[in-house]
């Protein structure tokens, strides 16, 4: 693969032949942000209040948003390769690296490999380990169970805050259906991780922060707190009245957090 | 023409008002609403009704399904080899071990191989794409299941066809290093393969690879359309034109005295549209990858909707509009053949006219609370009074009466 070789401002990024729409905001220390189920709506108000912070970057993962996703690009592999790859075409010698849900595992993978290049690592309702034993899922299973509870457990109140697929557009219900089926490909087998990370978070060099919603019912805040004490020195914290979103669902308390701990 | 009978085995016992209170009854209602006892004579009859059909000249079909009320069948390779060493006659297809759901196809030749050895020749080798619920109760993705589909298809055929030693198959789904099964089959040449399929764009490969395409419950439109994009991709590849012994149909089937008792019984039949088809919402068709993105819209606001003039309803939008229909309503659909011998035969043959002929009736014979007596009672009369009718139906070119 064919590094990118510098970071250009606007417009999508190149890694080689994988074309990544990018969400870029703010100024300061560049974050990247790789997010979750879905990929980030460039209106969605946390954006600007972080962008007081940092230089966000937020691509969309290959096969996810309006980002290609070459044939032979299909596994968790490929997608952390992609954004070592990103990395090394950000000229900053420090990077911070936040993660929201399955883009959290994304990056505790890239923060184990990338090593001291992550500066900060903020993992929010991260996936990505097994922490219980064979009869417990950890990570509530989104495609096999049925839509009604998947909606009350992503969401604080589900009412309030879950989309509601009548009110959006044909572009928008074709971009989730688009996101459901990358998800999928990347995160079917093993359900959302992989077996072999837990044993590699003790290398992780960056000062972490384990942010948790604390009405999570797809990954719960447990589940989080044993992700941080797998992590050396990472501080874990919860958001009230939020669930797996808590960027979208209580964004000022968000970005406090998030600020907070950069500044730390 | 051939007819060939098919009992999936399902299991109407289950409580009413529990089935009401189930979201799905597939995939999730606890197996402890499934009584042993009453699946063993379950299994039991069926047995008895397939070596019926053997000493009526109907070949059988073992099928398979996971995980619900509409069949225990979950392992089609155990009742494909009790029907290849008890019959004796017939021809047996295995419709078939759902092999996008298996992690291993080599496995798979195994067990076609041994039941084509035990019934000494007779097995045809049938493949069905699977989906919906079955993708959970089997821990497959539903993310490129046409490609396995194709993929475990090549390998199990190099499989059963390989005779010279060990050969290596590492493919994009499946890997096995050291392939070499005994016993091989005992037809020469690789058994006739089947594959069911209604969308046009897998009915092209079917077509091309010159399988039978079987198309179940689709109807006189889906099927056209489905039968013409096989005739259609054979003839883009160059190939002649197909002969009405590639192509099958598979209805409900009863036969009664009179026309009257034998659609009684067809409203038996309608248990298995009507109860075991229902599924949540999560088996559904917003299953990943099932249906491209611009299809949202109309999958995540409202129910699958119809398919088009000229195109084949998805399987699941399929499903959806076949649930609470009756009897006549099926019949008019031409998923169902019911009555009289002289009734049924004419609708057999209304829809082969309609179709542009087949060469193999595919018959559900009993589902839901149609009995023991009742089937063997509709297939005694079909076998003796519908199949020699058929028999007489010669093979012909394939959609000899269709504009293409």
């Amino acid at each position: 693969m064919t590094n990118a070789t510098a970071l250009p401002a606007s417009g999508n990024l190149l890694i080689g032949d994988i074309e990544l729409e990018v969400v870029r905001r703010g100024v300061g220390q560049p974050m990247l942000l790789l997010h979750g189920f879905q990929n980030i709506e460039p209106d969605a108000p946390f954006l600007d209040m972080l962008g007081d912070h940092a230089s966000i970057i937020a691509p969309s993962h290959p096969g996810f948003g309006r980002s290609s996703r070459p044939k032979d690009v299909e596994t968790v592999y490929d997608l952390v390769h992609c954004y070592l790859a990103l990395l090394d075409s950000i000229p900053d010698e420090k990077v911070s690296l936040m993660g929201f849900s399955f883009g959290g595992w994304l990056a505790a993978e890239i923060a184990v490999k990338a090593g001291r290049r992550i500066d900060r690592l903020i993992l929010v309702d991260a996936l990505g380990i097994k922490i219980s034993g064979p009869e417990t899922p950890d990570i509530f299973d989104v495609f096999n169970k049925h839509p009604d509870e998947v909606r009350k457990r992503s969401w604080h109140d589900p009412a309030a805050q879950a989309p509601d697929y009548d009110a959006l557009s044909d572009s928008q219900l074709a971009n989730i259906s688009r996101n459901w089926e990358a998800l999928c490909r990347y995160g079917w087998h093993p359900y959302m991780y992989n077996p072999q990370l837990k044993r590699w978070l003790g290398h992780i060099k960056a000062r972490t922060l384990v942010l948790w919603g604390a009405s999570d019912g797809i990954v719960t805040p447990a589940y989080g707190e044993a992700y941080a004490r797998l992590i050396p020195g990472a501080r874990f914290e919860t958001i009230d009245a939020a669930a797996h979103h808590p960027y979208l669902e209580q964004p000022r308390a968000f970005v406090d957090r998030v600020s907070r701990f950069l500044k730390s | 023409m051939d007819a060939w009978f098919q009992n999936e085995v399902t299991y109407p016992h289950v409580a009413q008002e529990v089935l009401d209170a189930a979201d799905s009854v597939r995939a999730t209602l606890p197996n402890k609403y499934c009584d042993p006892e009453i699946a063993a004579n379950l299994f039991a009859e069926a047995i008895d009704e397939y070596l019926l059909c053997d000493d009526l000249g109907i070949n059988v079909i073992c099928t398979e399904h996971h995980a619900g009320i509409n069949s225990l069948l979950a392992s089609n390779p155990m009742l494909l080899s009790i029907l290849a060493s008890q019959t004796k006659n017939v021809r047996i297809l295995s419709l078939g071990t759902l092999i996008t759901l298996r992690p291993d196809p080599v496995r798979v030749a195994e067990e076609y191989a041994t039941a084509d050895v035990l019934s000494r020749g007779r097995l045809e080798i049938g493949f069905v794409k699977s989906g919906l619920s079955e993708y959970a109760s089997n821990q497959a993705s539903p993310i490129d299941n046409g490609d396995r589909y194709w993929e475990a298809i090549d390998l199990i055929s190099k499989a059963l066809s390989h005779q010279e030693g060990v050969f290596s198959w590492e493919g994009k789904h499946f890997t096995h290093r050291h392939v070499n099964i005994w016993p091989r089959p005992y037809q020469p040449t690789l058994p006739r393969m089947w594959s069911a399929t209604g969308d046009p764009s897998t009915a092209g490969d079917v077509g091309r690879r010159d399988m039978v395409q079987v198309l179940v419950l689709r109807g006189p439109e889906g099927t056209k359309t489905a039968f013409a994009a096989n005739r259609r991709a054979r003839a883009a590849a160059g190939m002649p034109k197909p002969t009405t012994d590639r192509f099958a149909y598979a209805a409900l089937v009863a036969v009664g005295d009179t026309h009257e008792e034998g659609v009684r019984m067809g409203e038996k039949l309608m248990w298995f549209l009507n109860t075991s088809l229902r599924s949540a919402p999560q088996f559904g068709p917003k299953l990943p990858g099932l249906a491209p993105p611009q299809a949202a819209p109309g999958l995540y606001r409202t129910k699958p909707a119809a398919a088009k003039p000229g195109e084949t309803a998805s399987a699941a939008a399929n499903a959806a509009a076949l649930m609470n229909i009756t009897a006549e309503q099926a019949m008019a659909r031409g998923i169902m053949f019911a009555g009289s011998p002289d009734t049924v035969h004419k609708q057999i043959m209304d829809f082969h006219e309609a179709v542009g002929g087949f060469d193999h009736l595919s018959m559900i014979g009993r589902s839901g609370f149609m009995t023991h007596a009742e089937t063997s009672k509709s297939m005694t009369l079909f076998g003796k009074e519908v199949l020699p009718r058929l028999k007489e139906v010669k093979t012909v070119t394939a959609g000899y009466n269709q504009p293409d």
